[in-house]
Formats: structure tokens, sequence, C-alpha cells
């Protein structure tokens, strides 16, 4: 059966992105004509994207393109240091609360605690403590991410199923086998789900911090963009830079995660509509199994 | 004939074997009682009964999977655990329980990563084992890529690879097509005849237990006991068409008959 043009994925791409536009433009027509400062609240498309390309300088010599990436580098490297040292300590805790469930019951609790406590009041504590700038920005950015793995990849392990243990129970497999050869491999895909949403939140969380401590990096210029300190379009440039930078760490991610696992490359290859099969003769026998894809345990 | 009686040596003693438990809602549960049974080296047994009757707790307690509160099973003279610990069984569950991110072929690596064998010996061995159960082709697929039945093989190349001496097999054929199951059988009996080890082969179905088994313990439930054996006295090497032979179907209702004398 051919498929109708609407189900491609592309297309529906588009077709979102189009809407959005138009929804958009029509918000910053009735903003321009009822509001008093509507580059603040809502400018036109176009504005924004004249004010990405314009040589114009607006801060010292810097143009507004370039103020967003020179500010850029500082925010986002502290974010990737802050990320990758989350990833790892949540990670690791992952490991400490499987092995022994007293850990899990004595630190589980605070991890909570700590995700419940906002940002902006974290920040003035973690800089008290740290007495860096730099380092508490990283950790900040550590500290939002390092929870959604930590808590994935706990639930990955324990979702494994008791006939895996009892698997490696008739080989006599010693415990730290039973890590490296079972938990570590069937929580990989929780480990990518948990680091798909920890790594916008990094960045969010650095381009927040930037806003309140000063001292350059992004929030910084979006805060004295947003004050008229600047000129108002390199805050809707920041805006847009990071959406884009945050959708991207996650596709960034989502094709590590294809490098890394050549299984979820064959499943993919196997289960895309709409083309022809590569390795066809394989699957001759096997229509039972192809329908399994759905059961991928990703839940996102 | 004479030649296997000279040399029948027992392998798995089990002695007033008695496990009980306590189910989700606290109550005690007899799952088995009173089991005395000596297997000798090289046989098929079947151990066949209805859900609920200890056939699997059984076959876990000889793999250690389950202790007992009564009696004792004895190996070679070792205890359960001390035949776990020298890998002498295959375990083979009735679900295939293969690592979808691993190929087929290193699923069936896997035990022997475990005993931490060479690469080497581990290549040669994964190569013989898929040779032997047809599906060599398929060794650098991913289990997801094969059928229920191409999947329950690799589960069983996978119980042989370790060269056990018991191989432990739970309904693993039960959840297949009857077409698929009649060529595992065969599979099954060609691999057991070719290595002479000995298999405990749990199976809620009476005509599997017969075709395959050189004996057929039957159980029955409330309480879980070992009701009757029966000798299976078809000629060896099995062949299908025995299926249609008056010694087959008189075989099958002498087991069927230890059930309706029981207690069902």
């Amino acid at each position: 059966m051919k498929k109708s043009i609407f189900e491609k994925k592309w297309v529906s791409v588009l077709f979102w992105i189009v809407l959005l536009i138009i929804a958009w433009e029509i918000g910053a027509f009735i903003v321009a004509a009822t509001k008093r400062t509507p580059a603040n609240i809502l400018p036109h498309l176009t504005n924004i994207i004249a004010a990405a390309f314009s040589t114009k300088q607006v801060a010292g010599k810097l143009t507004a393109s370039e103020v967003v990436f020179t500010s850029a580098g500082a925010t986002l490297f502290r974010a990737l240091v802050g990320f990758v040292l989350g990833a790892v300590v949540g990670y690791v805790l992952a490991l400490l609360m499987k092995l022994s469930g007293i850990v899990e019951k004595l630190i589980f609790p605070y991890l909570m605690l700590i995700q419940l406590i906002p940002v902006i009041g974290l920040a003035p504590i973690i800089l008290s403590i740290t007495g860096d700038i730099n380092i508490s920005r990283v950790i900040i950015s550590a500290i939002l991410s390092f929870f959604p793995v930590a808590t994935n990849v706990l639930e990955g392990m324990k979702a494994v199923p008791k006939d895996n243990y009892d698997l490696m129970y008739t080989y006599a497999a010693p415990k730290w086998m039973i890590f490296s050869k079972v938990l570590i491999p069937s929580s990989k895909p929780y480990l990518f789900t948990g680091l798909k949403t920890g790594a916008p939140m990094a960045i969010t969380a650095s381009i927040l911090v930037d806003t309140l401590q000063g001292d350059g990096g992004l929030g910084c210029m979006l805060s004295q963009s947003l004050k008229h300190a600047m000129n108002i379009y390199v805050f809707w440039l920041i805006v847009f830079f990071c959406a884009i930078i945050g959708i991207l760490s996650t596709y960034v991610i989502g094709w590590i995660e294809l490098a890394v696992t050549p299984s979820l490359r064959v499943e993919r290859r196997t289960s895309r509509p709409g083309r022809p099969k590569k390795n066809k003769k394989a699957l001759i026998e096997k229509n039972g199994g192809m329908n399994n894809d759905s059961s991928q345990i990703q839940k996102v | 004939m004479a030649d296997t009686e000279a040399k029948r040596e027992v392998e798995i003693e089990i002695k007033d074997l008695g496990v009980s438990f306590t189910d989700n809602a606290g109550n005690p549960v007899q799952a088995l009682t009173g089991v005395n049974l000596d297997i000798y080296k090289g046989e098929f047994i079947a151990l066949l009964g209805p859900s609920g009757c200890g056939k699997t707790t059984l076959l876990r307690s000889v793999a250690d999977l389950q202790q007992p509160t009564e009696g004792k099973i004895s190996i070679e003279g070792n205890t359960p655990r001390q035949t776990r610990l020298a890998r002498k069984f295959g375990f083979v569950f009735q679900q295939p329980v293969l690592f979808d991110w691993r190929t087929v072929r290193k699923n069936v690596e896997l035990p022997l990563e475990v005993m931490s064998e060479s690469k080497e010996e581990r290549a040669k061995r994964a190569e013989e084992m898929l040779e032997m159960v047809g599906l060599s082709n398929f060794a650098d697929s991913y289990p997801k890529q094969l059928s229920g039945g191409m999947q329950q093989r690799v589960n069983i190349a996978r119980a042989f690879s370790l060269k056990p001496d018991i191989l432990l097999m739970d309904e693993p054929f039960s959840a297949l097509d009857e077409f698929t199951k009649e060529k595992l059988h065969m599979d099954l009996l060609r691999l057991w005849k070719a290595t002479n080890k000995t298999i405990l082969f749990v199976t809620h179905n009476i005509e599997e237990a017969v075709f395959l088994s050189t004996r057929v313990c039957v159980f029955t439930p409330h309480p879980g006991r070992l009701a009757n054996v029966v000798d299976i006295t078809l000629p060896q090497p099995r062949e299908l068409n025995m299926k249609n032979t008056m010694e087959f179907t008189n075989l099958v209702a002498q087991v069927r008959g230890s059930f309706e004398g029981g207690s069902l």
C-alpha cells in the first residue's frame, strides 16, 4: 500500500513549522497595533532575522550575532562540563543504589529534595560554598542533569526481568558480571532517555544562573538586552539560539545512542516504513518478530 | 539394550524431596512432597503434569534455583549448589531469555564469557553450536529479527555451548506452533544422541513427553507428588512416524491413565 504524503515525517514537521510562523506573525501584528514596546513582547520574525544578519554594532565593536556567539561559548562550555559531570555522578549513583537497597533508601529522598529546591535559591548557596563563579555554575548544571540520569538508569536496572538473573545464576556468574553483562547493557536505552532529558536542563540552568550572577555569558546578555541596555533583538536571538541548541543536544545524544547501539540500528533499518528492506532475506522467516519493534524499551 | 543396562549409573538421586513456600497471600503451599527418583546417566526424563503439580519446582530444585524444604538431591555425590558452581547445568527456560543487544552468536557465547573461555574457543564453540541447530546463517542477526522457533533454537544452542552434563528444560516448546515444535523435537533428539547428555524435560503435553523421553514421570497436584513412572519402550532413534504406531498410542493411553487413577 502506498503511503499518503501526509504520513511522511518531514511533511508533518514542515506543516507545524509553517503553522507556528503564521501564528507568530498574526500575534506580532496584533501586538504591534496594541502595545507600546512590541519588540519586547512579540516582534516580527523578519526583524529578528534582519538583526541576526545586521552589521550594526550593538555592544562595543560587536554585532548582535557576534554578541550571541561570543557569550554562548562560556555558557555552553559550563553547561557541557556540568552535564558530563552530572551524567557521570548520576550513573554512579544509580549503580550504587542498585548495588545496595540501603544506599537507595538512604540517598534517594535527598536526591528528590535537591531537585525540589529552585535553582534561584540554590545558585547563591552553591556560589558561597565554592567561592568561584565558574565552578558554581558548572555545579548547578550538574545538579540539574544528574537526576534524570540517575532515576532513569535505576529504573532501567530495576526493569530487568527475573529470568535474566536466573540465567546468569545457572552459569554461577559473579555479581560484577551480572552488572557488566546484564544490568549495564539492558539499562542503556534508559541512560539515553535520561541524557536526552538532562542535556536541555543543563543548558537552561547555565543560562538561568548567568542572569542571576552576571559576569558574561548568554543569560547576562539576555537580561541586559531585556532592560534595553543593549539592542532588544539580542534577547530574541538568544532565545532562538538556545531553543535550537537545546533541540540539537537531544538529537546529538540520539545519534550517539544509535552509533553505540548496533542492535538499534538494525531495528530502525528493518522497521522504517516505506523503504525497501535491506536484509529481506534474513527476515523471511520472522513475521512474528517484526511487530515487536514497538516494545522497544524507551519511554520519553 | 544389554549394553545400556550394563552402564546404568545413577546421576541424580532425589530422596524424599519436599518443597513448600508461602504464597503472596501468606498461606503455606506444599508444592511438592515425598518425591523419590533415581535418574541414570544419559536418560531423557520427561516431567509431566498439569500446572501446579510441582514439576517445574522439581526442575528448579535440581538446578539450585529453589531450595527444598525436606529431603535432598544429590548429583554424583554433590549438592545441586556444588554442581551449579561447577557449571554442569544447562538450563533452557520457557521463554528464550535472549539479550536483545547481543547478536545470536554473542548470545550463544554468553555462558562461555562467564566461564572466561578464550576468544578463539568461544568463537569456535558458538560456530559449532549454531551449526548444530541450523542457524549458522543467522549468527550476526539480532534476536528480534528471528521467529519464536528460531529464538528457542538459539536458547538451546546456548545451553549446549557450555557443554553441560545435565540439561534442564522447562517447557521450552510450549509457546511454539505444532510444526515448529515437531522440527525442534527432532533437533533435540539428534543433539541428545550426539552429545549423550542427561535431560530433564518439563512439559504438560502427554504426546510430547512420550515421544521424546525414555521415562515419563507423571506428577499430580494438591499437593504435588510423583504419581507414576512410565518406561517408554519405543525404539531409538525416534522417528516422527512412530506417533502413528499402536505402541505409541498405548503408551500415551497408559500415561493418561495414571492421571485418571490418581487424585487429579
